[in-house]
């Protein structure tokens, strides 16, 4: 029973995480249709800023993290008026490969600039764990949790309670309408591309305490950003806040209970199997 | 039209004679690389540039044709070319596992749904013992013959099986742009909705699209277990070779009958040259070029590289 | 704009084409030497390039160190020619390994091949070899198949994974009888890759062969994203020893997984790989303290063997790194290499060959801790080589086994956490 209750606990630490880094990849397409496949990759720099700031300045991941999020956010703009904006109305596939071509490009910026070994963190703020009846939770995971936690939440509350938020949903919802209602969506998409990015810098900051960086660390949880998504609805924050947690429970579940090595064919089946029989996800926009 | 029948014959003349100018294995096995990745890029091209749907998992089917042959090969010492059939159907029978369910799902969720499956099957092959394992599978060294599929004096066989294969993949291209499938997947590819009204089975077409693409690429999977004589899941189910089918149908020019050709004739060469000459400083630049290439592709010039060579284009 | 793409193409197709050119001949002779030298593992390539081309400045140049042709300038037997090392990176694809041993042997003309660190990639490249007849010499790849494919040209100086797996079975029966401790059940916790594979099927082998239970056997998926649920598993096989196979990654992973749910087994026995990356005891900090693992080299054998301290201290000179088992072994295998070449005589392939199958170096020949270097004349592996089990003690590593070649005793058991 306690080995149940230790599974069930790290599933929803790790799910947390993953739900955090969903909810970027499902704002933006939810304002303006776009799939970014680089969206790991961005996690992938936000983790190395955050390792950075640890080895040149001695700065601990979790005291880098608002320095680390507002550069990402900086990034994430950047890149909508630099690259995302020529294709906005583009046929799909060249959204695909541009934004397919980013991850590759930045992928080959973080080996060249940085070599392909691995890095972690050595002595973090947060180390060790609690042991609650039982069961184990580690300090840096259920920081992470909670900061995940938190984001995800004020995320939703702005959204739902700004002007700037509504504004965003308006986007979403009917781009033409909104422009008539007096709305750049120009600037609405760079805000959501911000935002978006931003939310990936705080997963990354927070993963940086115990987790290590290499220059593909962004393909793992990217794919399972793309799953949790697919399963939570593309465009509903609140969805890929349940469909993180989903993912991360049926990831450690299925390695505790099947076999480890098949757990990350569980969860891509379980992929295929949400969008085949219900292609909108669990809250998505059909 | 003419003209371009005379450019096709002189370069097809120059593919032939090409060996005999260039005697040095390595041109040749660039070349053999060159037209494998043309074929199987053609392949892509079906189901993506003319069909509209992006997958990035048909290295499934490169795999399943390298193992398919090889398994046979080893356990039940079946000849190569048998195996390359059997590939075929293997192959043919994921398509139709694959597509039939996913064709429903539009563009984005289709082509994560490529990735996962690509992954998964990566994932199988690396813990099911029966086709080796991690460890792969070694094919016998056997004596040199067209039946055994295996020659080690010389490239030469493997250049002009290779060369007989890129032909046949052209035609086959060649074939389904004039036919009425051909028709079907542009009019799906630009309006679907209006598609439909008239009657066309969008998924049937779909999956007619994915299983020509699955077989060409599975015999370049048979194809290249032959040539060099070890497979493993990471060398035949990774995501790059799915990734650098697309890469090239798209810097060609996608649904375009020579777009694959031109994108492996520009693509193969830069992935070689930057290994060479940047080798060991390398480190991410070739992967930095290829990116920039297809960003600046897609953004600019989304028909590919082959508009440039067509008259007025579409 | 037409005509620009058009030359650009030709143009890179015929620069690749033209690209490789042969240098002239002379009193030189040309060793092909891949490695990963880009993508992946492009460190540990690099530190492999720099172990062999420090043997061939050794090899080429005046040294007073009781190794073969350290003393003499070159290849006495050759007139004093030099070794010239052309290098080819085969970026982890086996065919591009295949690809580059072509062009080594037909276009730089070498005489013999060395390389190539993975096996998957080892395997394809030295069958390039075997059908051109050059021989290759393989110092660091571990997958036993690689010798049983009844090659001709294809000779390896490191020992395969399975002497290695045996090495810890004759590890844990010796510190049973010196230490008075139960050593069995253990439990075994491998990557699923050729690596992990390879050395779970020989564990398995030789845990029955020396009488050891295995409790429990976990295989997981390489680079995963936390392991609570296999480190779960693992507490409840309640095993005295752990024996883990794992990249870097997943090294460090596992260990802090380990100190969250309390996981401290007698021994934590890594094999090589990820437990002995330099990037591990830097990550980990005191947390890695008293991990066991095995090694094929370590920095302080050079407390019994001399030479050893002192081939390091060149290395580390001419590179400003540490020396360490990868580059160790590519320097081994270039100096047997060179060896058979100078006893041979010539360049000739078949009589670099039959020199080869000749070799005979002693212990004290070599910096590494083999009885010897004596190739099997069926398999062509080395039968005289073996490995080492190290030790983090006070964040450093000290070899603890073999006995007579240890720099510090064992601790035994492994600490818990909380008494640390």
């Amino acid at each position: 029973m306690e080995i149940f209750a230790q599974t069930v606990v790290s599933g929803l630490l790790i799910g947390f995480l993953y739900a955090l880094i969903a909810v970027g990849l499902t704002m933006i397409f939810g304002v303006m249709d776009i799939v970014n496949f680089a969206h790991g990759d961005y996690l992938m720099l936000a983790m190395y800023f955050a390792y950075w700031s640890y080895a040149l300045l001695g700065i601990d991941p979790l005291y880098s993290l608002p320095a680390v999020t507002l550069a990402l956010f900086v990034l994430g703009t950047a890149t909508y008026y630099l690259l995302i904006k020529r294709i906005i109305n583009a046929p799909m596939l060249s959204q695909i490969f541009v934004t397919f071509g980013l991850l590759i490009f930045l992928r080959g910026l973080a080996q060249f600039l940085w070599k392909a070994d691995y890095r972690a963190v050595p002595h973090c703020l947060l180390s060790g764990s609690l042991h609650v009846s039982g069961v184990y939770i580690g300090l840096p995971q259920l920081v992470a949790a909670a900061g995940a936690v938190v984001c995800n939440g004020l995320i939703f509350l702005f959204l739902k309670k700004t002007r700037a938020g509504t504004a965003l949903e308006a986007v979403a919802e009917d781009k033409e309408a909104a422009r008539l209602m007096g709305i750049n969506s120009d600037r609405m998409f760079a805000l959501a591309w911000g935002i978006g990015i931003a939310s990936v810098g705080v997963a990354g900051a927070l993963l940086a305490s115990f987790y290590y960086v290499f220059p593909e660390v962004g393909g793992n949880f990217g794919l399972i950003a793309f799953v949790v998504v697919a399963l939570g609805g593309f465009g509903s924050v609140v969805g890929a806040f349940i469909a993180g947690i989903v993912v991360g429970l049926v990831e450690v579940m299925s390695g505790y209970l099947l076999a480890p090595s098949i757990k990350f064919i569980v969860v891509l089946g379980l992929y295929l199997a949400i969008v085949v029989a219900r292609p909108q996800g669990l809250l998505g926009k059909a | 039209m003419k003209k371009g029948l005379c450019l096709f014959f002189i370069f097809v003349a120059l593919l032939i004679v090409f060996p005999f100018f260039f005697r040095n294995p390595f041109p040749r096995h660039l070349l053999i690389m060159i037209m494998m990745y043309a074929v199987m890029s053609i392949g892509w091209n079906i189901i993506g540039g003319y069909g509209g749907q992006v997958t990035f998992g048909n290295a499934a089917f490169f795999g399943v044709g390298a193992y398919t042959s090889s398994v046979l090969l080893t356990k039940a010492g079946l000849s190569p070319w048998t195996g390359m059939a059997a590939g075929c159907v293997s192959s043919l029978v994921l398509a139709f596992i694959v597509g039939y369910p996913c064709f429903r799902l539009k563009g984005h969720y289709f082509a994560i749904a490529t990735i996962a499956i690509g992954q998964i099957m990566m994932g199988l092959f690396m813990v099911w013992d029966f086709v080796g394992a991690a460890v792969g599978i070694y094919l016998p060294i056997l004596p040199q013959s067209f039946r055994n599929f295996e020659f080690h004096a010389t490239k030469l066989p493997y250049y002009y099986i290779m060369l007989a294969m890129f032909l046949f993949a052209i035609g086959v291209a060649f074939l389904v742009e004039r036919s009425r499938l051909g028709y079907y997947l542009r009019a799906i590819k630009d309006d679907p909705d209006g598609a439909r009204s008239v009657g066309v089975n969008i998924r049937r077409c779909k999956l007619y699209a994915f299983c020509l693409s699955a077989v060409l690429t599975s015999i370049c999977g048979t194809f290249y277990a032959q040539y060099v004589l070890y497979i493993d899941p990471p060398s035949t189910f990774g995501l790059m070779i799915s990734i650098d089918l697309c890469i090239i149908s798209l810097i060609g020019g996608l649904g375009k009958l020579f777009g694959p050709v031109i994108g492996s004739f520009v693509f193969i060469p830069l992935v070689e040259l930057t290994r060479v000459y940047l080798g060991s400083e390398g480190q991410g630049i070739d992967l930095m070029l290829y990116s920039l290439l297809m960003i600046a592709v897609a953004i600019l010039r989304p028909q590919g590289l082959s508009s440039l060579f067509a008259r007025g284009g579409r | 704009m037409r005509k620009a793409i058009a030359c650009f193409c030709f143009l890179s197709l015929v620069l690749c084409l033209g690209a490789f050119h042969a240098h002239g001949a002379g009193k030189e002779i040309k060793i092909g030497v891949i490695y990963p030298l880009t993508g992946p593992a492009a460190s540990t390539g690099h530190v492999l390039l720099e172990g062999v081309k420090l043997a061939a400045d050794i090899i080429n140049n005046r040294y007073n160190l009781n190794m073969p042709l350290a003393k003499t300038e070159g290849l006495p037997n050759l007139g004093g020619a030099k070794i010239v090392i052309v290098s080819g990176d085969h970026q982890a694809k086996p065919d591009v390994g295949m690809a580059e041993a072509e062009r080594l042997i037909t276009q730089e003309k070498v005489v013999a091949l060395i390389g190539a660190y993975h096996s998957a990639v080892t395997a394809t490249a030295s069958q390039s070899a075997e059908r051109y007849g050059i021989p290759f010499v393989n110092g660091d790849s571990t997958s036993p198949t690689l010798t049983e494919r009844g090659f001709q040209w294809f000779f390896r100086t490191t020992p395969s994974d399975q002497l290695f797996a045996e090495n810890f079975f004759q590890f844990l029966n010796d510190v049973k009888k010196k230490k008075r401790v139960e050593t069995a059940p253990v439990v075994i916790f491998n990557e699923n890759t050729l690596f992990g594979a390879d050395t779970t099927k020989f564990m398995e082998k030789f845990a029955k062969q020396y009488g050891y239970k295995v409790a429990g056997l976990i295989s997981y998926p390489a680079q995963g994203t936390q392991f609570t649920s296999e480190v779960q598993r693992l507490k409840g096989f309640n095993a005295h020893v752990l024996l883990q196979t794992s990249y870097v990654a997943d090294a460090i992973l596992s260990v802090k997984t380990f100190k969250e749910l309390n996981f401290a087994p007698d021994a934590v026995l890594g094999n090589d790989a990820g437990h002995v990356d330099p990037e591990f005891v830097k990550s980990l900090g005191s947390e890695a303290n008293y991990i066991l693992s095995r090694e094929v080299w370590a920095l302080d054998l050079g407390a019994k063997k001399p030479m050893l301290k002192t081939v390091a201290e060149m290395f580390e000179k001419r590179t400003g790194k540490p020396m360490d088992g990868s580059s160790a072994r590519a320097f081994t295998a270039m100096i047997v290499l060179a060896d058979a070449i100078n006893r041979a005589g010539s360049t000739e392939p078949a009589k670099i060959r039959k020199a080869l199958l000749e070799t005979n170096l002693k212990a004290d020949q070599l910096i590494m801790p083999w009885d010897g270097v004596r190739f099997d004349p069926k398999t062509h592996q080395n039968t005289l080589g073996r490995g080492i089990i190290v030790q983090v003690q006070g964040e450093r590593y000290y070899t603890v086994w073999p006995f007579d070649l240890a720099t510090k005793d064992v601790v035994w058991p492994f600490p818990k956490w909380d008494k640390r």
